[in-house]
């Protein structure tokens, strides 16, 4: 074939992408600056509770990420793409899932492995398998495990110097927090996951624009909801209650805003009712029988990696194919 | 066929052009498993390289000896022999040591990197060669191990064999002396090696057009565009 | 067949020598390994009661106990190795006691397979020293965040909860077994 330098140049610049190829009104560049609106009222909580400084955790993390975004795409020769937001979203979501008064040089570390391990390295947007500002926070939590795990109490809280989690509460001193304490976000816990109501402003608002698919956190909280009344009739004393495993630790906001990553998460309806309820199985496991007392983090990540092949399972039938073997 | 290299290549073909580690990606087991520090990389390495100087140096002087249909199970038997000695060795002398390599040592039986070699230089080459390519090969694993070892050590407890060289200001990374660490840091390792010796094959690539180019001035432009587009 | 031949021959060749030239290392290597470990015990005896000179493996109790003297047949109390699980994995210990089982000399962590830089922290001087002139009765309490205030108190780890735990479970359970053993005269 006869082909000149221009014509395979042409068919060089042909983008190549992995399926599933789906359209519609949404741009990458609006979908995460809405995401980023949902996620104002939650910052507004952690500054409310823990104090103007984790503004400075967020603007770290938020920075870093973007930086580190800008620094491969340049060295990969890669159209930048920073002004999609998608960077700063992922640092954003890092640092709400960081203890108050973290540090911030490894909330920097954090941010620069969220983006570089946990996104460019797999090719960037689109490519990455798990969820950016987990596989950022997996990161922190193995290397400073002390530091990430150690609650300086908010505001508004009565007592002691540090606080624990409702969840660590729990775990080791069998002390269960109010509901409605953990409801309006007066308990110890990471920037962004104390506060329920917060979540649930901005996640509602995700669903009714369209961005999230309600199947996601609908699943998950129906799971956690089976199984943790599940144990909790099976032991009521060593077990706590469902409406307690679905309002503490990080769960409302790995499910709003973790669980429901497009990149991340199955793109089929069947497939994501599997995802939801997988994710809530693996975390009332990790919660009642590991050794830490949260798992939402680890949950996610683990059910990030069936992702693939949720996909490939949940095709749905091609209209007007043959239902059956028999028919 | 091998009779027409430099001996001096045999040993050091080893050290990078074949690294076990970072081009062969052989062993990964032991790399992986006793890098938490410089110290285990350097007695690992010492301990493989024995064990693989020692079988290379036998099974290419019985290498005529031995029938082709039992030659895995006797090299099997000849490293084994070694392996045992060594840990007997370390048991005995390196008490502390031999607990921190733990299970690691009995497992440079099965290190691919010491049947590999045996397989595919000792048991076809001279005692002189075989030896050489072993060292090679070893010195090899040694620098890898000792790079590994560093880096997490470094990092993961701010010491370098067993001296503080990070102040106390730098928090440790634990995730590195954990088993994660050795995955993140051989894998970005690998990927470094591999775009450096991507950006030296494409230079290569370049100037080897650029000579056809000047030779073949006078052929037809279609010719040039072909070479162009690889 | 003659290559059959040739193959159990050289195969039995190899293992006849192999064999040989391992039980002649073994030989030499056996009783250093022997010496080492003993050492270790020994090491270990001593380090949880510093006080001692010498010392005698306490037979026919199920558990492995050495009774420590001092000078002039003094006894001084008993050495305990105890195990028993650990946030990853077993953890194996040896505690000093006094005489009347009342008093923890020392602790010495003999192996654990915990995480390292943070349960590994167990096997620390921090935290080991903080069982030393410890009392043991009724039990070893762990406390979390706040400075020990009782003398059978022992502060855990920040961040390395179940470790700690597992520590002071384990010298608790051997210690109400050699109170059994007291009771019944055995040790």
């Amino acid at each position: 074939m006869a082909t000149t330098i221009s014509e395979a140049e042409k068919i060089n610049k042909l983008e190549l992408t992995t399926s599933p190829h789906l359209h519609n009104q949404w741009t990458t560049k609006k979908v995460m600056w809405m995401v980023l609106a949902a996620l104002v009222p939650s910052v507004i909580s952690a500054v409310l509770f823990f104090g103007v400084y984790q503004l400075l955790i967020i603007t770290t993390a938020v920075v870093f990420a973007v930086g580190t975004e800008y620094i491969v795409q340049t060295i990969r020769k890669k159209k930048l793409a920073i002004v999609d937001g998608s960077a700063a979203l992922t640092g954003l979501l890092l640092a709400l899932t960081l203890p108050p008064n973290f540090s911030l040089s490894a909330t920097a570390i954090g941010a620069v492995v969220a983006i570089g391990l946990g996104k460019q390295i797999f090719g960037g947007l689109g490519y990455n398998i798990f969820n950016p500002a987990l596989v950022g926070r997996a990161f922190l939590q193995a290397s400073f495990p002390v530091a990430i795990t150690t609650w300086s109490p908010n505001s508004f809280a009565v007592d002691g110097v540090t606080s624990a989690t409702p969840l660590a509460a729990f775990k080791f001193d069998k002390i269960t927090a109010g509901l409605s304490q953990m409801f309006f976000g007066n308990t110890g816990g990471s920037l962004g996951e104390t506060n329920a109501m917060a979540i649930l402003a901005g996640g509602i608002f995700l669903i009714v624009i369209g961005i999230v698919n309600w199947r996601i956190p609908v699943s998950m909280i129906i799971g956690i909801l089976v199984f943790g009344t599940l144990f909790y009739f099976i032991d009521p004393v060593k077990y706590p209650t469902p409406l307690f495993q679905l309002l503490s630790g990080g769960f409302l906001f790995g499910t709003f805003f973790m669980a429901t990553d497009w990149v991340t998460s199955p793109v089929t309806n069947k497939g994501m009712w599997i995802f939801g309820i997988g994710i809530s199985f693996v975390l009332v496991v990790i919660r009642l029988f590991g050794g830490l007392p949260e798992g939402v983090m680890y949950s996610i990540l683990f059910m990030n990696a069936f992702v693939p092949i949720i996909n490939r399972f949940t095709v749905p039938k091609i209209f007007g194919a043959v239902k059956g073997a028999a028919a | 066929m091998a009779k027409h290299t430099p001996l001096s290549k045999e040993f050091l073909k080893g050290l990078w052009e074949q690294n076990p580690i970072f081009k062969q990606v052989l062993g990964m087991c032991p790399t992986l498993a006793v890098t938490v520090s410089a110290i285990n990389g350097i007695a690992m390495a010492l301990a493989t390289t024995f064990v693989l100087v020692m079988a290379s140096m036998l099974i290419s002087i019985i290498r005529k000896l031995i029938p082709n249909q039992v030659r895995i199970a006797a090299y099997i038997v000849i490293i084994a022999t070694f392996v045992t000695i060594v840990d007997l060795v370390m048991k005995a002398r390196f008490p502390v040591l031999s607990k921190a390599l733990g299970p690691f040592i009995p497992l440079i039986v099965v290190n691919c990197i010491i049947l590999g070699r045996q397989e595919a230089f000792a048991s076809k080459n001279t005692v002189f060669r075989s030896i050489l390519d072993a060292l090679g090969m070893g010195s090899g694993f040694f620098i890898a191990l000792i790079t590994l070892g560093g880096i997490r050590e470094i990092i993961g407890s701010r010491t370098f064999l067993s001296y503080q060289v990070l102040p106390n200001a730098f928090e440790p990374w634990l995730i590195m002396i954990l088993p994660a660490g050795a995955f993140l840091t051989l894998g970005l390792m690998l990927g470094f090696i591999n775009m450096y010796t991507d950006r030296k094959k494409n230079l290569e690539k370049e100037s080897l057009i650029d000579q056809y180019r000047n030779k073949t001035k006078s052929e037809s432009a279609g010719t040039v565009a072909a070479q162009e587009g690889i | 067949m003659n290559t059959v031949v040739k193959m159990i021959l050289t195969l039995s060749s190899i293992g006849v020598i192999s064999g040989g030239l391992l039980s002649r290392v073994n030989n030499w290597a056996s009783p250093l390994i022997a010496a080492n470990l003993k050492a270790q015990t020994e090491e270990a005896i001593f380090n949880v009661q510093p006080a001692a000179k010498t010392y005698e493996l306490v037979k026919a109790s199920g558990v492995e106990v050495y009774k420590v003297f001092g000078d002039d047949k003094i006894p001084l109390g008993y050495s305990l190795v105890y195990s028993g699980n650990g946030f990853q994995g077993k953890i194996r210990l040896m505690v000093g006691l006094s005489p009347d089982l009342e008093k923890i000399t020392a602790l010495e962590i003999l192996e654990q397979i915990e995480t390292p830089g943070l349960g590994t922290k167990v096997t620390e001087d921090h935290f080991r020293n903080q069982f030393k002139k410890l009392e043991t009765s009724p039990m070893i309490i762990l406390v979390k965040g706040v400075e020990p205030s009782k003398p059978n108190e022992i502060q855990a780890i920040t961040g390395a909860t179940i470790s700690s735990k597992s520590v002071v479970a384990i010298v608790d359970d051997g210690i109400s077994i050699m109170r059994e053993l007291k009771k019944e005269g055995k040790i």
